[in-house]
């Protein structure tokens, strides 16, 4: 049944943060302001590689109305900052590696002030060659930006022989595909506010994806006990893996625990575009080949990723985009070979798809290029290779297995747009230059943080005593729609009413360390989390309501507004939650906490658990200017029981236009080091005009009899597979296989058929 | 320097009304209608994203008509009549833009919908039955992130609706 | 609390003359210093972005007199330099008359921008999307000096205006179109209205790289009055885009008054713009691509003028 609101019934619901979006009235983190607020601001580097050879702060810290100029010499603990590996500076000491990179931060009575005392610290640099090409950062005689040397992590996976392999094949493609610097825009730039409390703590109201991470960060730096920090993070203005590293953070609280004074910082689009982190631009070389019938014979593949100047989570997502080239499909000989390096461009790091989309565009793209080789029907083709139900994973390890890969292909196979593709006709319009086409791709899109990662997860249920039931976790809201999830899933679960329910989310001093919110993984994670609490939550809740109402436990049950009896299902309230609370006893509580399911492997970053997904695009091209429309969309996914309509829908749409962005018009541009893009209105993301076309949702809900695992993520495989099916759609309507994403109009440009010899129409 | 022209040097003193208040803000004649609104008046509803006109997270009307508060400066709004976000919802509730975003998802993060809710806003009272055209170009100027638009192209043929049916 | 937490120590004086000579009087007393201002649209991107420093002096144009409205005159249709983009946008006799320009029009920026910028900022910025469906009606400037009105064709002023260095004290008052031809079914876009015996045909296009709210990359406009036997009698194109300054291409004109619209013409026209047209590159586009899209964009305008698939051939 396709997803939309007629066809979700009572479970499409108005979010519980709604009312306060669509009023304005909801406070977000960088809306915050304190009386006597100081504002702070972060001098960053004017060069993408220099030695620092000195830098002076008085003229700055004399300027009236500035309290506190801080910097390498003012950090009391680690300074550096990265979830994986802390080697990016809080302050620069010796070198600069990239424009971003943090020299001093000023807090001071108004942002005016603080600008212009900016603009009075002197720095002295020594410029150093810059790396710019990822490339040549890995030749030996490049300028080494680290002491362990230029490349941050090398992967590879091999099984069989594939130089034998190849010399088998009868048809092999050679392609090299290219992927641009994402930036994540989320709209909401970063920021917050630094309050030192009276108590000596610190109260850090600052977006992130993982709030105990950044309290164990924060604490580094500070040399504090990570229970002296506060860090309060929900709501978010948009992450998409953006936020969730460090990123003003650090600035703030050491300016406000210097001063004494909050301390507010709220990024421009500038400063947010020159620090903040981008999707990881890939050059992916791939050799596939396949016997006669079209079977896949061998498959090497090596890629390169510029990492930028700091690790951040730059080996998790190679890791990902290395298991991700290898995908869904069989191969006799595989060899893969990955590369991040180091370089002084922009920071890249986590972004929805994780490496993902940059692999599913190249290995979806040799599928598509063997195929027509052979004379075959695309869709066919993959079919004819995809993993069977049972199979291991794309490293051998074993994996939850599901029908998901045969359910997605044939809801493409089964969809109008493919059907629309296979028995079109040629027609001839009155612009013949516009040419349409239709093409598809396909996935098995890991989630979770995979083997050997710390992927922790739980979550808690409590009474209070107002008697409303707390459900606490430490899983971030920035959009997703994942409290609306998780008050869908109490009271569908439990039997509660919505005012029953209050969500406790974002805040390390009172929720528990539930892991993160990342990988697709908080909803499955709340979900696997109320399995596990339910039966015990049951038994305090209704031992309690027994012992005051003299019934049997196994009498009553949980229902709209407090306990009523099993039998008799409309019957009168037995007693309010309120009551309950009220009542003697111990203090109604449970916890759970458990490691995401990973497979038994020793694969690092292998996943266990896995979303299909496959989408079908149609696709224009205008051939007098190149420029590329998407006019439809299907989208079939395969991630057991929708568990929020509403949700579901716009995580898949939303994904979708990021990757439209991707395909067709995002990227940010730098040269030598410097963004060439740097604000809104020369880095474009899709506007509505890009979104006129249909976008249909088919959920795939049936999970194999026993499954344990319930809904798998969807938060990114919308983002993953539409650019591929694009550039497929390209190939079929002018002929131009796309290699470089964002497409260049200037491939898919022709000469008027008018003016051709003949004037020939096609 | 001219004996003519009138000067606005700083203090200046805006007066305009802002959801139906009149208000005397004592600013510099350049300050931004942006941060008149959130530092000044404490009304967060718009939002700070782009700051050069084009994100359409900060959109506030101004005498009926929609416009970037990051672009407009305070002599520019003086005697004009400025309506936020905050000044969409009346005692009798949310307006029907406001609930048709609600009603069919037409957000997610929710940081560019007050902006968006602003230009919707303005385009229905303009034209209360747009065309797609005409929806696609009042709208071109919102950025959203989040939803990829379907949810806010639902949210609008609904306002429609809705108006039609209110009256 | 007041409004002077992002009041920067030099917030600029703001001057609001209510005449010409008034605003001029403001230029020479500011000199350098000085600047007019309308919307402040474009001059507030370029501040954020650091690329020119707010000025101590803004002088406020907005509330001058004669200034802000869309009529009819002598020379023809007049529009005040402070009209806003959006004004023009959906001004009905603008609609009806030149609709090469209410095209231009809703392609530049969004309906939110458009209110406050004014179309004199768009052509003053010379390298405006308006400017070439100006160019295509044969617009006109008229500046005040400091002492009386000037006339100056588009043409002439846009070359003088693209010479690094060129500073310019005269206030743009307002953009003359002329209203050639009499009939209100002319210049419709896209298709084939008849006058008399002529037919008219326009077109504007704007390409940028994204659907809407984009920077251009390539702008052209094709203007062509056909006679009764199919010859082309009048014929103005004009091409653009990005930092290249709108121009006529003259010598593509030349190439098409008095033929037939034939391959053979096409052709030429094609290779001509190729030739003519020097568009600026930068990181997003080459020169290759835009001068491909003018031509392409050209030429299919004049052959759908000549009948399209109809009349191919013909």
């Amino acid at each position: 049944m396709l997803l939309n609101r007629a066809n979700s019934g009572g479970r499409w619901r108005i979010r519980p943060d709604g009312p306060g979006k669509v009023t304005g009235s909801l406070t977000y983190l960088t809306d915050l302001t304190r009386e006597n607020m100081l504002y702070g601001l972060v001098l960053r580097s004017e060069h993408p590689h220099a030695r620092l050879a000195r830098i002076h702060t008085g003229k700055a810290k004399q300027l009236h109305g500035v309290r506190a100029v801080l910097t390498h010499e003012d950090v009391p603990g680690l300074n550096a900052f990265g979830i994986a590996n802390p080697d990016q500076p809080v302050f620069c000491k010796d070198v600069v590696r990239y424009v971003g990179d943090a020299i001093a931060a000023v807090a001071a009575d108004s942002p005016a002030i603080a600008k212009q005392a900016l603009s009075l610290i002197e720095v002295e640099y020594d410029l150093l060659e810059t790396v710019d090409d990822p490339e040549m950062a890995l030749l030996p005689d490049a300028p080494q930006l680290h002491p362990g040397g230029n490349a941050l992590h090398r992967t590879s996976f091999c099984k069989g022989d594939t130089a034998a392999g190849f010399g088998q094949c009868v048809h092999i493609v050679e392609e090299t595909y290219y992927t641009p610097r994402q930036m994540h825009t989320y709209m909401e730039t970063e920021g917050g506010l630094f309050v030192p409390e009276a108590n000596g703590r610190l109260t850090v109201y600052s977006p992130t994806q993982h709030g105990f991470m950044d309290r164990m960060q924060l604490a580094r730096i500070l040399d504090m006990p990570q229970t002296d920090i506060r860090v309060v993070s929900s709501p978010i203005g948009g992450s998409f893996g953006g936020k969730d590293e460090l990123n003003v953070q650090p600035y703030g609280a050491l300016l406000a625990l210097r001063t004494g004074l909050p301390v507010k910082i709220h990024n421009s689009r500038w400063e947010s575009v020159r620090a903040g982190l981008k999707r990881h631009p890939m050059k992916i070389r791939m050799k596939t080949g396949t016997d006669a019938s079209g079977k896949l014979i061998a498959h090497a593949v090596d890629i390169l990723a510029d990492t930028g100047p700091y690790s951040t989570l730059g080996a998790e997502v190679l890791n990902f985009a290395t298991e991700h080239v290898i995908g869904p499909y069989r191969y006799s000989n595989l060899s893969v070979m990955g590369a991040s390096a180091f370089t002084n461009n922009g920071m890249s790091g986590e972004f929805r798809g994780f490496g993902g989309n940059q692999a599913i565009f190249a290995l979806e793209g040799q599928m598509d290029r063997l195929a027509e080789r052979l004379g075959m029907e695309p869709w066919a083709f993959r079919k004819l290779n995809m993993r069977e139900p049972g199979d291991p994973g794309p490293f051998d390890q074993p994996i939850a297995a599901t029908e998901g890969a045969g359910q997605v292909w044939e809801a493409v196979a089964k969809s109008p747009l493919w059907l629309e593709k296979l028995n079109r006709s040629q027609t001839v319009t009155c612009e013949p230059w516009i040419k349409t086409g239709i093409g598809a791709a396909f996935t098995m899109h890991g989630a979770g943080l995979g083997f050997g990662i710390p992927d922790p997860a739980g979550g808690r249920l409590q009474l209070a005593p107002d008697g409303k039931i707390e459900a606490v976790f430490s899983y971030e809201e920035f959009g997703q729609g994942l409290l609306a999830s998780l008050e869908l899933m109490l009271i569908e679960q439990f039997g509660f009413a919505a005012e029953d329910i209050r969500i406790i989310i974002g805040d390390t001093d009172v929720v528990p360390d539930s892991g993160s919110t990342t990988a697709s993984r908080a909803t499955a994670m709340m979900w696997k989390s109320l399995q596990r609490l339910k039966e015990p939550f049951l038994e305090q809740m209704l031992g309690r309501a027994s012992s005051v109402l003299g019934i049997p436990a196994d009498l009553l049950r949980l229902s709209e507004g407090g306990i009523r009896l099993k039998e008799n299902g409309e019957a009168a309230l037995q007693l309010t939650y309120k009551e309950l609370a009220q009542a003697d006893g111990a203090e109604i509580r449970c916890d759970t906490s458990f490691h995401f399911p990973v497979s038994s492997t020793d694969r690092v970053g292998a996943h266990f658990m896995y979303t299909y997904s496959a989408v079908a695009v149609k696709a224009e091209v205008n051939t007098l200017t190149g420029r590329v429309k998407v006019l439809e969309q299907f989208h079939a996914v395969a991630a057991g029981p929708v568990i929020n309509p509403q949700g579901f829908l716009g995580q898949i749409e939303g994904g979708s236009s990021m990757a439209l962005g991707f395909a067709l018009t995002e990227e940010a541009l730098m040269e030598k080091g410097f963004y060439v893009t740097r604000n809104m209105d020369t880095y474009l993301v899709p506007t509505i005009a890009e979104h006129r076309g249909k976008v249909t949702v088919l959920p795939i809900e049936e999970l194999p009899a026993g499954d344990e695992y319930g809904p798998r993520g969807i938060g990114e495989v919308g983002s993953v597979t539409v650019a591929p099916a694009i550039a497929a759609a390209i190939r079929d309507a002018a002929g131009v296989w796309v290699s470089r994403l964002p497409v260049n109009p200037l491939e898919l440009q022709d000469v008027p058929f008018f003016l051709k010899e003949g004037g020939d129409r096609g | 320097m001219n004996e003519h022209a009138v000067r606005l040097g700083t203090p200046y003193k805006l007066s305009c009304s802002v959801n139906g208040s009149r208000h005397e803000i004592e600013t510099a004649p350049s300050a931004r209608l942006l941060s008149i609104l959130r530092d000044d008046l404490a009304l967060t509803g718009a939002k700070r994203s782009c700051e050069i006109g084009r994100c359409g997270a900060c959109m506030v009307l101004v005498d009926g008509k929609p416009v970037n508060a990051c672009l407009t400066m305070a002599y520019q709004c003086s005697g004009k009549s400025i309506t936020t976000i905050e000044g969409l919802s009346t005692i009798n509730g949310n307006d029907p833009v406001q609930l048709a975003f609600m009603e069919e998802g037409g957000f997610q993060c929710g940081y560019c919908t007050p902006g968006m809710v602003i230009s919707v806003k303005a385009l229905l009272e303009s034209s209360p039955d747009p065309s797609d055209d005409e929806i696609a170009e009042a709208l071109s100027g919102n950025i959203c992130r989040c939803t990829g638009y379907g949810g806010i192209w639902r949210a609008v043929k609904r306002a429609v609706e809705g108006r039609r049916s209110s009256g | 609390m007041t409004g002077s937490i992002h009041e920067t120590p030099a917030s600029p004086h703001v001057w609001q003359p209510k005449t010409a000579e008034e605003a001029w009087q403001c230029k020479q007393a500011c000199g350098s210093e000085g600047i007019y201002i309308a919307g402040g649209t474009l001059l507030h991107t370029r501040w954020e972005a650091g690329i020119a420093a707010m000025p101590p002096h803004l002088i406020d144009i907005s509330g001058i007199d004669g200034l802000n409205g869309i009529k009819i005159g002598e020379a023809g249709l007049e529009l005040g330099s402070a009209v806003s983009l959006q004004a023009c946008r959906n001004h009905p006799m603008l609609l009806r008359r030149f609709p090469l320009l209410t095209e231009a029009m809703r392609a530049i920026a969004a309906p939110s921008v458009r209110h406050l910028g004014t179309i004199g900022g768009n052509v003053l910025s010379i390298v405006g999307d308006s400017i070439t469906a100006l160019l295509a009606y044969d617009a006109a400037l008229v500046w005040f000096n400091g002492q009386s009105e000037q006339t100056e064709k588009l043409t002439d002023w846009l070359p003088n205006a693209a010479v690094p260095g060129y500073t310019d004290d005269r206030l743009l008052l307002r953009i003359v179109l002329p209203l050639e031809g009499a009939d209100d079914k002319q210049n419709r876009c896209t298709d084939l209205g008849a006058a008399g015996n002529k037919r008219h045909y326009g077109a504007f296009h704007k390409i940028g790289r994204r659907e809407a709210f984009t920077p251009s990359v390539v702008t052209a406009a094709v203007l062509v009055t056909l006679s009764e036997a199919g010859e082309i009698e009048t014929l103005r194109i004009a091409a653009g885009g990005g930092q290249t300054v709108p121009a006529r291409l003259e010598e593509a004109e030349q190439d098409g008054i008095g033929k037939q619209i034939d391959t053979d013409l096409l052709r030429r026209i094609y290779e001509r713009v190729g030739q003519i047209y020097k568009p600026q590159e930068d990181a997003f586009a080459t020169s290759a691509y835009r001068k491909q899209t003018a031509a392409n964009l050209i030429v299919t305008e004049l052959w759908k003028a000549g009948g399209g698939i109809d009349g191919q051939g013909g």
